[in-house]
């Protein structure tokens, strides 16, 4: 593990990196993009196939100079990929086309795959029935969830930023926190983790509130409706990851200057951006993108992955770990073929990874504190902290992204001035 | 000693007031007020006029002084009407004089625990919409509602059982009380009749007997250790032995609190001949025997902790043996407990002051011991890997002024009712109810 950072290659799925794929290509970026979105439709059967060949016949034949419906060839390979392992270009080779056919249309080709392989959790999610394979029991409905990377990791807190910038949390209330950590046991020296909340599905935090302001939504994400919320604090005792942040004073930022679209999720209840006054924050998973307020292009995403990707690292895979063609289930898929040479199972999810009785020869994932059963959804790839783990400063200082590591020296002054309040009759404010 | 003359004394804090009084009630008054500006500060500007903060990244802890005052008054309120119970069911008729006393230190104990919930809440302003909105379902998963739950049970038992016991008193001294306060007296004795007697006291027997079951498996010995002894977060609370820990807790702050009433009554108002030193010596054996078995629970504990234990109870354990506070209360436990011991022992070691002071010695150790448990529990985690754990905690002025404050406001508490209703029984000094 010491040959860590450049060993590891990109993530093939994301989709600017199919645009530029296409780019490269001779033929229209704009309609590869577009055939693969669609290609993905007609296998999930939200577009028929007549409206399919006649939305773009024309163009294909127009673009690629091919007149032997290469359409229907990739929808049918793409088909496979969902049943059988194989490699997709080969089976488009096996067909009665040829290997100059299959290479011009290539690009689209490549486009249907990554477009599919990338899964928009939009689709993902409209999709789940159709793409869910009935025999495993986990996948009923969308599950958000992440993998990260802890080997991509180094330690910029582009996410702490990017988090902070988007939710608006107080300095030192880090909902994303990246530590780097020493452990005896080992002697490499760069290790991190990286810690939203885990979203877990058998959350501790939830079952102590005493008025369900902390709960779970359909799609696993455990947040607090800020309206409810009496400020008891037990969800921040129970939780054994220490993700809670209270909102001990008045926010920095008002409420009137937060964006109204960012507060409510699609049930209309206020869970999202940082809480007011008296009540629990910690990272929510971004609801109000998975519900599609913030624009459709935000689903599937979180603002501290989009930042990851931004930097370059592609350490965070936020997406329905239910959905087997979701990003963090692809990625742990390549991961573990990069690592091992041996592909899994198209459908092999995060679940099937962690219960695999072959974990030495599998790449090291983990999930934190798995023991004390709260199910969480975070899943890590890399170095598990040992109990004697130690945090060592990073190389990047949370002041330097805008935040402070150790709330309590903020809160402090401001418990300070509260203390005195003629320091306030004077007009000084908390944080 | 004749009825009448007993009577006079029973009932002379309703017809004289001292200066003294006067002077206790100042002081009392100025302290809650105090507090009172520090909580309108603390509703103004949010929970960052305390020392808490966020525990892990964040180098704090979540829960103080508050949470522990919560159990502190708790375990008084408790501990008073266990032993009250125990008068009544058992027949221990020594500890008659003091058995309303008990009662009502339950009642003003436990409306300090309220208290101390309420402001230690971020949004107090929703704690009844919000509860009640979700209790059907929070009952069933939620230790914090099984407390509220509790709580307001025992409030009400208490209620009535205080009112019971009250009606035959006040109807029999009615013609003795203060003109002055009469409708308050109608108002307690409404619809009473001589034959109610007989039925109230089958029904306080009932009553002591729910209080005697429940109190110990349910009360201390159950949902309040259950707010901390459930969570394999901290490692400092988790397991079993919590619940008999705070049970003892409970029962020496509470025998604790009611030396010190007893004391002060006795002296305020020369009751010497009602609350003789009988009393005190029994209540002294009872409390020697609690802290002695408290002595015992932490010793599991501790051994248990260092022996062959999981890193992060190892880790909490040590860093628990390593901290001065757990051994100011400790030492004070066992100073009490080896004055109390030798007393049992040679009976001419007694003393009516030290008995006081072991158990003064005792309520405050468990103060301590309770804040810090708490507060210890969250300075380490299970999961530590963060540089700012343990965290950092040292209680505001708002937040001591809030400990003040409810002792300021349970003394106001005494020194009223003793105006308005005889806090000793008529069957003190005059035996069962003739027929
Ligand atoms: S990580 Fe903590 S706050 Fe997040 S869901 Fe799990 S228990 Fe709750
Ligand atoms: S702080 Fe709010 S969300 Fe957390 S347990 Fe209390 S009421 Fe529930
Ligand atoms: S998922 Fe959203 S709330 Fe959570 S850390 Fe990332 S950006 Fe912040």
């Amino acid at each position: 593990m010491s040959d860590r950072k450049p060993g590891v290659p990109v993530s093939p799925y994301d989709e600017d990196e199919l645009r530029e794929l296409l780019e490269e290509t001779d033929y229209d970026t704009e309609l590869g993009m577009e055939l693969a979105r669609d290609a993905q439709r007609l296998v999930a059967g939200e577009l028929s196939e007549e409206v399919f060949h006649d939305r773009y016949h024309e163009a294909i034949v127009d673009e690629f100079g091919v007149d032997e419906r290469p359409l229907e060839t990739i929808a049918a390979a793409f088909e496979a990929e969902h049943t059988d392992p194989t490699g997709f270009f080969e089976r488009l080779e096996s067909g009665e086309h040829s290997r100059r056919d299959v290479m011009k249309v290539g690009g689209a080709a490549a486009g249907a795959l990554a477009i599919g392989a990338w899964g928009t959790a939009e689709q993902a999610r409209q999709d789940g029935q159709s793409m869910a394979s009935g025999d495993n029991p986990n996948q009923d409905g969308t599950r958000w969830g992440m993998v990260i990377d802890l080997d991509r990791c180094d330690g910029c807190l582009g996410c702490v930023k990017a988090c902070r910038e988007e939710n608006h949390w107080e300095r030192g209330a880090n909902w994303m926190y990246v530590m780097r950590y020493e452990d005896d046991s080992r002697s490499s020296g760069e290790d991190y983790l990286v810690r939203p909340c885990m979203h877990c599905s058998n959350a501790p935090c939830e079952k102590v509130c005493p008025v369900t302001a902390r709960h779970t939504r359909d799609d696993g994400l455990v947040l607090t409706d800020y309206d409810i919320c009496i400020g008891c604090r037990y969800c921040q005792v129970a939780c054994p990851y220490g993700v809670n942040y209270f909102q001990w004073g008045e926010p920095a930022v008002p409420q009137e200057e937060l964006d109204p679209n960012h507060t409510h999720d699609g049930r209309d209840r206020w869970v999202d951006s940082r809480p007011p006054k008296g009540t629990m924050g910690k990272c929510t998973m971004c609801p109000t993108r998975q519900d599609g307020l913030l624009g459709e292009d935000k689903v599937g995403t979180v603002a501290c992955m989009d930042m990851c990707d931004e930097m370059g690292m592609r350490a965070i895979h936020f997406g329905d770990l239910n959905d087997p063609d979701s990003r963090p289930n692809r990625y742990l898929r390549q991961r573990r073929e990069q690592e091992t040479g041996r592909r899994p199972g198209h459908d092999t999810t995060a679940d099937d990874f962690m219960q695999t009785s072959t974990k030495e020869q599998d790449i090291s994932t983990f999930r934190l504190l798995e023991h004390m059963g709260t199910e969480p959804n975070v899943i890590y790839v890399g170095n598990q902290p040992g109990p004697n783990a130690e945090q060592v400063d990073g190389p990047v200082s949370y002041e330097a992204q805008g935040s402070v590591d150790r709330r309590k020296d903020v809160l402090d002054d401001g418990a300070d001035a509260d203390q005195r309040p003629w320091v306030y009759a004077e007009g000084g404010d908390d944080e | 000693m004749s009825t009448e003359v007993s009577r006079a004394d029973l009932l002379r804090p309703l017809h004289t007031t001292t200066k003294q009084y006067w002077l206790l009630f100042v002081a009392a008054l100025v302290v809650t007020l105090v507090f009172v500006y520090a909580y309108s500060l603390q509703l103004r500007h949010g929970l960052i006029v305390t020392g808490l903060a966020d525990w892990g990244s964040g180098g704090g802890v979540t829960w103080g002084i508050y949470v522990g005052g919560f159990v502190w008054w708790v375990g008084i309120a408790h501990g008073g009407i266990i032993l009250s119970a125990a008068v009544r069911l058992f027949k221990m008729e020594r500890y008659t004089p003091v058995a309303r006393l008990a009662e009502l230190l339950t009642i003003g104990a436990l409306s300090m625990a309220g208290l101390f919930i309420v402001i230690h809440l971020g949004r107090p302003d929703r704690v009844v919409t919000s509860i009640i909105a979700a209790y059907p379902e929070t009952v069933h998963t939620s230790p914090l509602v099984w407390d509220v739950t509790v709580i307001t049970l025992y409030f009400v038992l208490t209620g009535t059982y205080l009112l019971l016991t009250l009606r035959h008193d006040i109807h029999q001294l009615r013609g003795q009380l203060p003109d002055r306060l009469d409708p308050v007296y109608t108002l307690l004795t409404v619809g009473y009749t001589e034959s109610e007697d007989r039925v109230s006291q089958r029904l306080v027997w009932w009553l002591a007997l729910g209080i005697i079951i429940l109190a110990p498996l349910l009360l201390h010995g159950g949902v309040i250790p259950w707010l901390f002894a459930l969570l394999p977060s901290m490692p400092g609370w988790y397991g079993a032995v919590q619940g008999p820990q705070f049970l003892t807790i409970a029962l020496t702050s509470a025998i604790g609190s009611v030396l010190v009433l007893a004391l002060a009554f006795r002296k305020a108002y020369g009751w010497e001949h009602i609350i003789t030193d009988d009393v005190f010596r029994g209540l002294g054996l009872w409390l020697g025997l609690f802290a002695m078995l408290f002595l015992w629970l932490q010793l599991q504990q501790v051994i248990t902790g260092v022996f062959a234990a999981p890193i992060d109870v190892d880790q909490a354990t040590a860093a628990k043996l390593n901290d001065p506070i757990y051994w100011v209360a400790i030492f004070g436990v066992i100073l009490a407990l080896a004055y109390l011991a030798a007393q049992a022992l040679q009976p001419h070691v007694f003393s009516l002051y030290g008995t006081v002071a072991a158990g003064i010695l005792v309520v405050t150790a468990t103060l301590i011991e309770k804040t810090f448990f708490v507060v210890e529990g969250l300075m380490y985690p299970s999961f530590g890997l963060y540089a700012s754990v343990p965290g950092e905690y040292t209680p505001s002025w708002v937040e001591l002024s809030a400990v003040a404050g409810s002792l300021a406001m349970v003394v106001i508490f005494f020194l009223i009712v003793a105006k308005v209703i005889p806090v000793v029984e008529l069957h003190a000094i005059e035996g069962e109810v003739e027929s």
